[in-house]
């Protein structure tokens, strides 16, 4: 398929989804405030201590969460290390090329980075194994397989998914300093629940969880992390210009759709 | 000489499909002992003594004499460059003299509109060459653009319009398929346009599987609050 | 400052003299294999594989507009194939990007698959394929041909037929069939082999260890039993998506 077909359809496309939004219409058909079908594909995928294999609509994403030991960072001697990377691959759009993360890869890794720390989501404390010199590092590798837009969300969500899903091997310490794993695991420290919404703004009307083709349209796109509590953990303006009720809004759509998106990624407790 | 195998079964690349005197068609080739075998996954059709695959999935190849739906990528000077869903560029070369401006309809064009073209020339080795000069040709205004799987587009035509002409009915007059795979729709609301899109997605699903029309005009009559019908196969 | 957390030891016994191996296959047998084709929706074909414990995904763009441009053949399609590692298909998180291995693994999936195409119907387009490798166990790029075969046949391009690919190795004094982690580690002999099905042509042939000529032969022989049995389940992976249709339409109908 024409790899320029993003762009060359783009200001037909651009029309069409406004004349619909101004009727508050979308071209799928949803609402407004209405996301994709989520669903998690069971089975064993990747050699991650977690994963998830998650779709979003037509949007496929797969996390897997790797763990090792190293030393800790100098300023924080007795915190465990998360690390975020994103792959846009190749066989997710015609569009993305093989090479190292652009910026949208790193954008996207930086911003579910924020979600966890930006929601004290990770006990780090609880990953020290000697103090200043030996902790466990958390790496979380984003994979994007199917690029049918929003992959931001459908990344953070099963990376929230795959560090739930996270058993850590635990070491014993040897005397040359080195480490053996013991055998025994236990469950990544995550005592919270941030879940990331994207919305699109086309004609003057915010639209949740936006399609390839109302992010080719949008005027401005966001992207926002709630927490249980309905804090906001992080954002990221990512393009265009939003005015402050806009925003203010779109929080408390997201605040309000929170509890659905836990109950469907099977985290709600209580 | 026959087939080995049933006609309309479906046949995957390098399947033997007759020994003997038939003629290669279609997406049909002779191995090295004389053979005839498939290239594609297809549906296997013989008549008048040529054995072709109907191919099931695959890109657009331009033909002479296809009608495409293009969206204009690029214009220069008199040179317009279409995007038709396909490996080549389509190539709208603008009549230069005044006779052609006179010739009644003046065409500007600018990146985004979409244009029914024909195939005027191809040869593989450079773009095609399209026209607009034709009953019917030329600049399609407003509406959206459905992208269809290529290889389906006979069946979302049909046998002498049939499938077309239904669908014209049903959802609107404003229906325009592109042998290219793009579908240009203008229509009233988008519940249409919804319609117009499951009953293509049915189309590109089930056209190997006899009673395509029925299964269509049953969609087209249940109107959008009709179940989908569930044959999803993308399952890990 | 990482430092690995995984030393791996090796069994203590490869094979039985009975011929038990330490997943407890006979020396002539398969692991479980499943494919899938059409698993992606962006891409023009695809396919998932499972192969033991291996997970992958081949995935086909094309024929498309060649970028760079000067890349362009004006006879027949460039054909791109790129084999890559996920960072968790290891048990050593690997580092993301192309190592001399997978630039040499991405140029034999090439090799084996571009006789099978043809590319003299697509002149001055190219055509990508994209292998990821998420969960590895051994005979990666083996499973990764047979998986971006599937991915070419189902993007509908043009092949002479299918290519079959799949290990043979020696451990001790056993040729064995689809030689597994343990064996691929410490075993003897590894033989990638793939094979152009419809008239059986080979494609890929590596080899690394001593082979007596009777054992090569052997080795050989043995491949090619292998590859009838996966070339089934290719041409059944390729069939169920269209039986599935059929089912389920005559399921709504009666």
């Amino acid at each position: 398929m024409g790899s320029q077909e993003e762009v060359s359809a783009a200001s037909l496309l651009r029309e069409y989804l406004r004349d619909l939004a101004s009727r508050g219409e979308r071209k799928d058909g949803r609402a407004m405030d209405e996301m994709r079908p989520i669903e998690i594909r069971s089975g064993l995928f990747t050699k991650g201590e977690g994963e998830a294999w998650l779709s979003l609509g037509d949007t496929q994403v797969l996390v897997g969460v790797k763990v090792d030991v190293g030393t800790p960072f100098p300023d924080t001697p007795n915190k465990g290390v998360l690390m975020t990377n994103t792959e846009l691959l190749p066989i997710a759009s015609p569009t993305f090329e093989p090479g190292p993360p652009n910026e949208d890869a790193v954008e996207m890794a930086r911003l579910v980075d924020r979600a966890f720390r930006g929601s004290n989501a990770i006990d780090f404390e609880e990953l020290v194994i000697k103090e200043g010199q030996l902790v466990y590092l958390v790496m979380v590798d984003m994979y994007a397989l199917d690029h049918d837009g929003n992959l931001v969300d459908a990344l953070e969500l099963a990376s929230l998914l795959a560090l739930k899903r996270t058993n850590v091997p635990k070491v014993v310490v040897r005397e040359d300093g080195g480490v053996t794993p013991s055998g025994d695991f236990f469950p990544l420290p995550v005592r919270e629940t941030p879940i990331s919404f994207s919305f699109a703004k086309i004609a003057g009307r915010l639209m949740l969880d936006p399609s390839l083709e109302e992010e080719v349209a949008a005027d401005a796109l966001m992207t926002m992390v709630v927490d249980s509590q309905g804090r906001v953990c992080s954002f990221q303006k990512r393009t265009g210009a939003f005015a402050p009720e806009e925003i203010k809004r779109a929080l408390s759509i997201a605040r309000e759709k929170w509890p659905q998106v836990a109950e469907r990624l099977g985290l709600l407790e209580g | 000489m026959s087939l080995l195998v049933k006609n309309r079964e479906i046949v995957l690349p390098g399947q033997l499909l007759a020994k003997g005197n038939l003629k290669p068609g279609e997406n049909v080739y002779v191995d090295g002992r004389g053979f005839l075998r498939s290239s594609k996954v297809g549906l296997v059709d013989l008549s008048r003594g040529e054995v072709r695959v109907i191919p099931l999935r695959g890109v657009y190849m331009p033909k002479v004499e296809d009608i495409v739906v293009g969206v204009v990528s690029r214009v220069a000077g008199n040179t317009v460059l279409l995007d038709i869903n396909s490996p080549y560029t389509g190539v709208l070369l603008l009549p230069r003299s005044r006779e052609g401006r006179r010739s009644g309809r003046r065409r500007t064009f600018s990146v985004g509109d979409v244009v029914l073209a024909k195939v005027r020339a191809f040869d593989g080795a450079s773009n095609p060459l399209l026209t607009v000069e034709g009953e019917g040709l030329g600049k399609l205004s407003g509406g959206t653009i459905i992208k269809v799987n290529p290889a389906k587009v006979p069946r979302i035509i049909g046998k002498r319009r049939s499938m077309i002409n239904l669908l014209r009915d049903k959802i609107g007059r404003d229906i325009v398929v592109g042998r290219n795979g793009f579908v240009w729709v203008k229509v009233r609301d988008l519940q249409s346009s919804l319609l117009l899109e499951r009953a293509l997605r049915l189309i590109e699903r089930e056209s190997h599987v006899p009673g395509l029309s029925d299964r269509v005009t049953d969609l087209l009559e249940g109107g959008i609050a009709a179940e989908l019908p569930n044959s999803d196969y993308r399952e890990v | 400052m990482k430092m690995p957390i995984y030393l791996q030891e090796p069994p203590e016994i490869l094979i039985t003299p009975e011929g038990v191996r330490t997943d407890g296959r006979g020396p002539h047998d398969l692991r479980p294999i499943k494919m899938t084709v059409g698993v992606l929706n962006r891409a023009d074909g695809s396919a998932y594989v499972e192969w033991g414990g291996n997970r992958i995904l081949a995935a086909v763009y094309g024929p498309r507009e060649v970028h760079p441009k000067h890349l362009t053949l004006p006879d027949r399609a460039l054909v791109r194939c790129r084999y890559n590692m996920a960072p968790f298909s290891t048990e050593e998180r690997k580092r993301p990007g192309p190592d001399r291995r997978s630039i040499e693994l991405s140029k034999v999936i090439r090799e084996a698959l571009l006789p099978a195409i043809f590319v003299d119907k697509y002149p001055g387009t190219v055509i990508d394929i994209f292998v990821e490798i998420i969960r590895s166990d051994a005979g990666t790029r083996c499973a990764g041909t047979t998986a971006a075969s599937l991915a070419l046949a189902d993007a509908g391009i043009a092949m002479r037929g299918l290519v079959t690919a799949l290990a043979v190795g020696r451990v001790g004094d056993w040729i064995v069939m689809d030689p597994n982690h343990d064996e691929d580690m410490y075993g003897d002999v590894d033989v990638p082999v793939a094979f152009l099905m419809e008239d059986k042509e080979i494609t890929l042939l590596q080899l690394d260890g001593p082979l007596t000529e009777d054992e090569f032969n052997e080795a050989l022989d043995l491949a090619m039993k292998g590859a009838d049995l996966v070339y089934e389940m290719q041409k059944e992976a390729l069939r169920r998506p269209y039986l599935v249709v059929e089912r389920s339409v005559a399921g709504r109908e009666s």
